[in-house]
C-alpha cells in the first residue's frame, strides 16, 4: 500500500530566516502511531502544520493519499484538511460556546456556509456529535461552556471535534503538554483507541520519551529541522537519547498508568540535572 | 549618609550630593511654574468681582426654585412637543441615533482595522493602516467643533447634532471594536481552519463568539457617553434640550434652567447605572 502521507525534502524558512525544517523526508503508512520527539524549536509543530498546510512550506512536497498538498488550491486544500483531524496543546476550543457546538464545528468542512450561518446542523451531525462526546466520556457535559471543563476534558472535546471529520489521519501537537501525568495517560489512551479501533493514522508530537515508548509504534526524532532518528521506540538507547536531546539531558520517567510518587517537574527530556 | 562613601574613599552618588533646597533644577522648575501662572492671570484677566458670596448663594437658590410650567405647553402656540420632558426624550434619542449610525459604519470598518485579520499581504496591510489613521483623525476632532462645522451644511437642529456626534463616535467605536478583534485568541481560528472550513465559516464559528460580548459592552458604553454628550449639543445649535437650557439662562429663567439641569443629571445618572449593570453582566 502506498503511504498515506509522503513527505519529500521539506524545507520551511520563516520570515526572519529561521530554518524550522531543513530537508525532511518521511513516509507514514496507514495505521501507524508515529510519535515526533525533539527539543523545543526542533520543528515538530511546523512539520505537523505543513501536513495540513496551516503553514506553507518553503520547498519540497507533501503527498496526502497521492494529493500534492503543497500545490493544491484553496478548495482542494480544504478537502484534504477535512480528512485530517488535529488536536492542540492549548486545546483551541471556542471557550465561550458550549461543548456541543465546539464538537459540531468539526463538521464545518463538509457543510455549506449557509448552514453554518443559519445554525442548522443536520440531524446526522447532531447524532454524531453526541456519539463522539460519548466515546470520550463527556456526553453529560455537552451543554456546559467549554471553558468550564478541566484541561483533560477540554482535550477530549478536541478529540471529539476532530473525530467529527471522520479523519484518516490525526495530527496531535503536544496534546498532553498542558496536562498532569494521570490525565496525560487518559488522553493518550483515547488516541491509542482511535488508532487501533478506527485505524486512524496518528502523528503525535510529545515531550516525554516514556510516553513515546508506551504509545508509539514508531518514533521520529527531529533535531534542528532534520530527522535525527527514525525507528522503533525500543531502539532509543542512552546514546541515541543524548544525540537527540544533547549531552546534558537526562531522561525522566513519567510512569505508565501509576500515580507519581513525587511531584514531577514537568518536562523531563529537556531538563538539566540541577545538582550539577 | 555621604559619610559611608567618604569614609571608604568611594565617590558619593549624585543623589546624595544634591541638597533639595538649593538644587538649581528644582528651583528653576518652581520659578517657571509661578511665572506661567502669573502671566496667565494677567492674560486671562479672571474677574470674580461680581460674585460676592451673598450673590452666589442667591443665584444658586434660584436654580432650585424649579419652574414646572415648562413641563406643559405654556401658551396656545406651544404643543407638548415644546415641553421640557419631550425635549429630554428627544435628546436621549439624539444619543441613541448617533450611536446607531456610528455602529453601522464602525462595525464593518473595524474588521478592516484589525491587525490580525489584515496582515498577510501588502494591500490589506495598507488598508489596515488607512482605516486606523482615519479612526484616529475622527477621534481627535471634538464633537462640538464637528457640530459647528455641520451647521453650515444642515443648519441648526438635530441633524447637525446627530451627525456631529456620530462622526466623532465612529472613530472611538472603530478603535474599540478593532482592538477587541485584535485581542481574540488565535487558537480556535487555527483549529477551525484545520477542519477544512472556509474563511467565512472560520469567522462565524471562531471569531464571532469571541467578539460579541466585547462589542455589546463597548456599544453600551458609547451609548452611555453619547446620551451624556447630547444635552451639550444644543448649546452650539445641535438640537435637543441644551438649546432650552441655554435660552433659559440667557433669559434669566433660573427656575426653568435648574429643572432642566436636574432632568439631565437624572437621565445621565440612570444611563450610567444601567450601562454599568449590563456591562458587568457581560464580562
Amino acid at each position: 500500500m502506498p503511504p498515506i502521507v509522503s513527505i519529500n525534502d521539506l524545507v520551511k524558512t520563516y520570515p526572519g530566516g529561521t530554518r524550522a525544517l531543513d530537508g525532511i523526508s518521511l513516509d507514514i503508512q496507514r495505521g501507524e502511531f508515529v510519535v515526533l520527539i525533539g527539543l523545543s524549536g526542533s520543528g515538530k509543530s511546523t512539520l505537523l502544520r505543513c501536513i495540513n498546510r496551516l503553514v506553507d512550506p518553503t520547498s519540497g512536497t507533501i503527498l496526502f493519499d497521492g494529493i500534492d498538498v503543497t500545490t493544491a488550491d484553496r478548495a482542494a486544500i480544504r478537502r484534504v484538511r477535512r480528512r485530517i483531524g488535529m488536536i492542540f496543546q492549548q486545546f483551541n476550543l471556542v471557550r465561550r460556546t458550549s461543548v456541543f457546538s465546539n464538537v459540531l464545528s468539526g463538521r464545518l468542512g463538509y457543510r455549506s456556509t449557509w448552514r453554518t450561518i443559519a445554525s442548522r446542523p443536520t440531524s446526522s451531525d447532531v447524532a454524531a456529535a453526541f456519539e463522539n462526546l460519548g466515546r470520550v466520556g463527556i456526553a453529560d457535559r455537552a451543554f456546559s461552556r467549554a471553558d468550564a471543563l478541566s484541561g483533560g476534558q477540554q482535550q477530549r472535546v478536541g478529540i471529539a471535534r476532530a473525530l467529527m471529520q471522520k479523519p484518516e489521519v490525526m495530527l496531535a501537537d503536544e496534546p498532553v503538554a498542558s496536562l498532569d501525568p494521570a490525565t496525560s495517560h487518559s488522553v493518550m489512551k483515547y488516541l491509542e483507541e482511535i488508532n487501533k479501533k478506527d485505524h486512524i493514522t496518528v502523528v503525535c508530537s510529545l515531550h516525554f520519551l516514556s510516553l513515546a515508548r508506551r504509545y508509539g509504534t514508531r518514533v521520529v526524532a527531529l533535531k534542528a529541522g532534520q530527522v535525527a532518528f527514525d525507528g522503533k521506540p525500543a531502539e532509543i538507547d542512552e546514546r541515541r537519547f543524548k544525540e537527540i536531546y544533547g549531552e546534558d539531558a537526562e531522561e525522566v520517567e513519567i510512569g505508565p498508568d501509576r500515580p507519581q510518587p513525587q511531584p514531577l517537574a514537568a518536562d523531563g527530556a529537556e531538563q538539566v540535572d540541577p545538582s550539577r | 549618609m555621604a559619610e559611608y562613601f567618604t569614609a571608604r574613599g568611594l565617590p558619593v552618588p549624585l543623589e546624595l550630593r544634591r541638597n533639595p533646597l538649593t538644587d538649581w533644577r528644582r528651583l528653576t522648575v518652581i520659578a517657571l511654574v509661578l511665572l506661567v501662572l502669573y502671566i496667565g492671570l494677567k492674560i486671562t484677566n479672571i474677574d470674580t468681582g461680581r460674585a460676592n458670596p451673598e450673590y452666589v448663594i442667591n443665584r444658586i437658590a434660584l436654580l432650585f426654585k424649579w419652574d414646572f410650567s415648562i413641563m406643559t405647553p405654556r401658551d396656545e402656540f406651544e404643543t407638548y412637543m415644546d415641553t421640557a420632558w419631550w425635549k429630554m426624550i428627544e435628546t436621549i434619542f439624539l444619543g441613541i441615533m448617533a450611536t446607531a449610525f456610528s455602529f453601522v459604519v464602525a462595525l464593518p470598518l473595524s474588521f478592516l482595522g484589525a491587525r490580525n485579520i489584515m496582515t498577510g499581504n501588502p494591500i490589506t496591510a495598507a488598508i489596515y493602516a488607512v482605516v486606523r489613521v482615519t479612526f484616529t483623525i475622527l477621534r481627535s476632532i471634538d464633537v462640538l467643533i464637528v457640530v459647528i462645522v455641520l451647521l453650515a451644511i444642515f443648519g441648526p437642529g438635530n441633524a447637525a447634532g446627530v451627525f456631529g456626534l456620530a462622526f466623532h463616535n465612529i472613530g472611538v467605536m472603530g478603535k474599540l471594536y478593532s482592538e477587541a478583534i485584535e485581542g481574540i485568541d488565535a487558537g480556535p481560528l487555527e483549529a477551525i481552519t484545520a477542519t477544512g472550513a472556509n474563511r467565512l465559516q472560520v469567522v462565524w464559528a471562531a471569531v464571532l463568539p469571541q467578539i460579541t460580548n466585547p462589542f455589546i459592552s463597548f456599544t453600551i458604553y458609547r451609548l452611555d457617553a453619547n446620551v451624556r454628550l447630547a444635552p451639550v449639543l444644543g448649546l452650539v445649535g445641535g438640537g435637543g434640550i441644551g438649546l432650552d437650557l441655554f435660552q433659559s439662562i440667557n433669559l434669566s429663567q433660573y427656575g426653568a434652567a435648574g429643572l432642566i439641569i436636574f432632568m439631565i443629571v437624572v437621565t445621565v445618572a440612570t444611563m450610567d447605572f444601567v450601562s454599568a449593570q449590563i456591562r458587568k453582566r457581560l464580562v
